[in-house]
């Protein structure tokens, strides 16, 4: 028996034990399960193909024809809409404007969002101050604006208050002044994003095992050594995660400058998206802001890969 | 099947069978960036619904910019609206160039025949030799005053220039802000610098329009110059207001330089027309010249494809007929040059009798007239100097917006 066995072949086992039946019987279950599965992604496929990658395809074609207004759309531009970008004056101030937005929108946010959740992780009733904090989040950006447009009229409640204070009467056009423009609006980026900034730090604090915490004092670490070595680094990854995600809402933020700036005439709230989006709707070149939209993307997706980059760095070092 | 199912099903058939009739029912959309005059285009589709059997309806597009993305990706995709309302001036020649624009000639006879219209109105829309559009609305450029604030300081009407700096003059010095101006909405600044060209010099204006004319030109300082005089003397409101029409009824400001289509808006917000507050065309500097006035006339359009469906045209003819222009008159107070129907309010009554008497020109206004392309970017620098009314920043917009218009007709060449 052991020597029949010894002088099978694998094709002759595999026939004995009925292999081919069973794999038969297993990829038809793996065809129907992959229609199954099909049908249950059909829906979220078509979104992400009909709804986001097919208008970058098209977006991507439109940036390489001539379509102005009515016409031109038929008409191949080849390179020359990007052509027109550096040098541009408007696009110059844009990129410089998006610049700040970002810095502000990673720096701002990420430095109140974390003392908040550290803050509020030690003091009673920390649960309704993260609720109110966060509260600002689930409003639309345009609601958003309109309100703290009002906010900062020049009859607004903030000069309202800094007349009590000052006990006279205060005109300042915190929305029509060079210098006061951008600052305004960063408040008010801040004062919507830092609650979400808080909520993932506090979830990155407290996915932070006791152990090591622990173990460090009682070999005498100190509050500021225990932070420092061991809380910062374990909340690393989700530093990087909040940093992607506060440049990507920087380098996207349309609805706060184009509502909020819409009553000032200069260029300090003129970003990369606004200025596409002035560039395609209100003048009409559909093809030229094609090829905003196009840098816009490019310039995002190299610093999220960077990022991304980092993060994987990130992860190695505290595995 | 007993007889209380039979009548059910009878009943159900009958129902389904008119949904489907409902849903593949001819149906005329007027699409229009409106949206601030819906509830009196309402009363117009409702009315028109009545009168012609079709079933008329209205979608509003806003922001305008939002409105003319849809139709510029309409007419890209070859299926723009039926019906629609636009722009005179640049805009409006640029969507006839699409090939996709119907041309109203043979309506705008009948409408002429009928003795309603004047051909001066039908050439308003006139592209070459062909009609493209009939009035939604006409409107002149006015000054609305309060009248109340002219009695208490003793003041009528002005015939000549002199006579209007001498009532903004005696507002002021009365402790009433003379002229309301804001930079609302971003597109306002335009408004007191095309009036003040136009009443120091009207060729210039025009030649504005062509680059015959720069921006940093002898004209445009002159006009500049009176701008920024009458801001130091304290003429007008806050530029910051987002709320004109109100500043106006609220009296924060006397005059209000507006289409007249704004009557109708200020007496919603609670002013009388004819009984708070009048009108009247702001005289010129030089008084040799002719009366004129800025006209503004936005049109309603018919796609080639529209232009094919019976009801669509009965649509359109009904919007102009004297039925119709008195439900837009009641509903909106805008007068749209139907000579047979009736005036929209006293207001725009008198300012068509002082047009007739005074032989007034009608000027195109300069949000229609300018380059498309320049539109935007002028009028942001225009609101800077309104922000910051000094012969600086004069000079500093003067010479942004010369080096735009400069670029814009060397590329043209």
């Amino acid at each position: 028996m052991v020597k029949y066995i010894d002088r099978e072949s694998d094709a002759q086992l595999m026939q004995r034990i009925g292999w081919h039946q069973v794999k038969a019987v297993e990829d038809r279950a793996m065809r129907r399960n992959f229609w199954k599965a099909f049908a249950f992604m059909a829906p979220a496929l078509f979104l992400v193909c009909g709804l986001l990658l097919m208008p970058v395809v098209y977006n991507i074609y439109f940036s390489f024809t001539k379509w102005k207004k009515f016409a031109g759309l038929d008409e191949f531009a080849g390179f020359s809409n990007y052509a027109k970008l550096p040098g541009n004056p408007y696009f110059d101030e844009a990129f410089y404007n998006t610049a700040i937005w970002v810095a502000a929108s990673v720096v701002f946010p990420l430095a109140i969002g974390f003392g908040l959740a550290v803050f509020l992780r030690a003091v009673p009733f920390g649960n309704m101050f993260k609720n109110i904090i966060f509260l600002p989040r689930i409003l639309a950006p345009t609601a958003v604006a309109v309100i703290w447009f009002h906010v900062y009229a020049p009859h607004g409640v903030i000069n309202s208050l800094l007349a009590m204070v000052v006990g006279r009467p205060v005109d300042i056009g915190w929305l029509y002044q060079d210098n006061t423009v951008t600052p305004a609006i960063i408040a008010t980026f801040v004062w919507q994003s830092v609650g979400l900034v808080m909520v993932l730090v506090l979830l990155g604090l407290s996915a932070i095992p006791k152990d090591p915490l622990e173990a460090a004092r009682i070999d005498g670490a100190t509050n500021g050594q225990v932070f420092r070595h061991i809380v910062m680094p374990l909340l690393m990854p989700t530093l990087v995660v909040v940093t992607i995600l506060s440049v990507l809402s920087g380098f996207t933020t349309f609805d706060l400058l184009w509502v909020m700036g819409v009553g000032y005439p200069g260029q300090r709230t003129l970003s990369l998206a606004v200025y596409m989006y002035f560039e395609s709707f209100q003048k009409g070149s559909w093809a030229f802001g094609s090829a905003i939209a196009v840098v816009i993307g490019i310039v995002v997706f190299s610093v999220t890969w960077i990022q991304t980059l980092m993060q994987s760095r990130v992860d190695k070092m505290t595995r | 099947m007993n007889f209380k199912t039979k009548l059910l099903s009878l009943a159900f058939a009958g129902f389904m069978s008119a949904s489907v009739v409902s849903v593949y029912a001819a149906e005329v959309t007027l699409v229009h960036d409106k949206p601030f005059w819906g509830e009196a285009l309402q009363k117009v589709v409702d009315a028109a619904t009545k009168s012609i059997g079709e079933t008329m309806k209205q979608n509003a597009y806003s922001p305008p910019e939002q409105f003319k993305a849809y139709m510029q990706s309409s007419i890209a995709a070859n299926d723009p609206p039926d019906i629609f309302t636009w722009w005179t001036g640049g805009v409006y020649e640029e969507l006839i160039k699409s090939g996709q624009i119907a041309e109203l000639d043979d309506i705008w006879a009948e409408m002429i025949k009928s003795g309603e219209f004047s051909e001066g109105v039908r050439d308003f829309y006139k592209v070459g030799d062909h009609i493209y559009g009939v009035p939604l609305h006409l409107s002149r450029w006015v000054v609305l005053y309060n009248k109340a604030n002219y009695t208490k300081v003793g003041i009528s009407e002005p015939k000549t220039w002199a006579e209007f700096l001498s009532n903004a003059e005696k507002l002021k010095a009365a402790g009433i802000t003379p002229f309301v101006a804001t930079t609302q909405d971003g597109w306002r600044g335009f408004i007191w610098f095309e009036e003040i060209m136009l009443r120091t010099n009207p060729e210039a204006y025009m030649g504005l329009h062509s680059g015959k004319i720069a921006y940093d030109s002898e004209p445009v300082r002159n006009a500049f110059k009176i701008w920024v005089d009458w801001y130091a003397k304290g003429y007008f409101t806050d530029p910051r207001s987002t709320e004109e029409v109100a500043d106006f009824a609220k009296n924060k400001g006397s005059m209000n330089l507006i289409g007249d289509w704004a009557v109708g808006l200020v007496e919603k917000a609670g002013m009388k027309p004819g009984t708070d507050f009048g009108a009247f065309i702001m005289p010129n500097m030089d008084a040799a010249l002719p009366s004129s006035a800025i006209l503004e006339g936005s049109p309603i359009m018919l796609s080639k494809k529209g232009l094919a469906k019976p009801e669509v045209v009965k649509a359109l003819k009904y919007f102009v007929s004297v039925e119709g222009a008195n439900v837009w008159a009641t509903a909106s107070g805008n007068g749209l040059g139907n000579s047979k129907a009736n005036p929209p309010n006293d207001v725009v009554n008198k300012i068509n009798q002082d047009v007739a008497a005074m032989k007034t020109v009608s000027y195109p206004r300069w949000w229609e007239a300018v380059p498309a392309d320049l539109q935007g970017e002028i009028v942001a620098e225009l609101n800077r100097f309104m922000l910051s009314p000094t012969m600086e920043t004069a000079e500093s917009v003067m010479a942004t917006t010369q080096k735009l218009n400069a670029a814009y007709w060397a590329d043209k060449q």
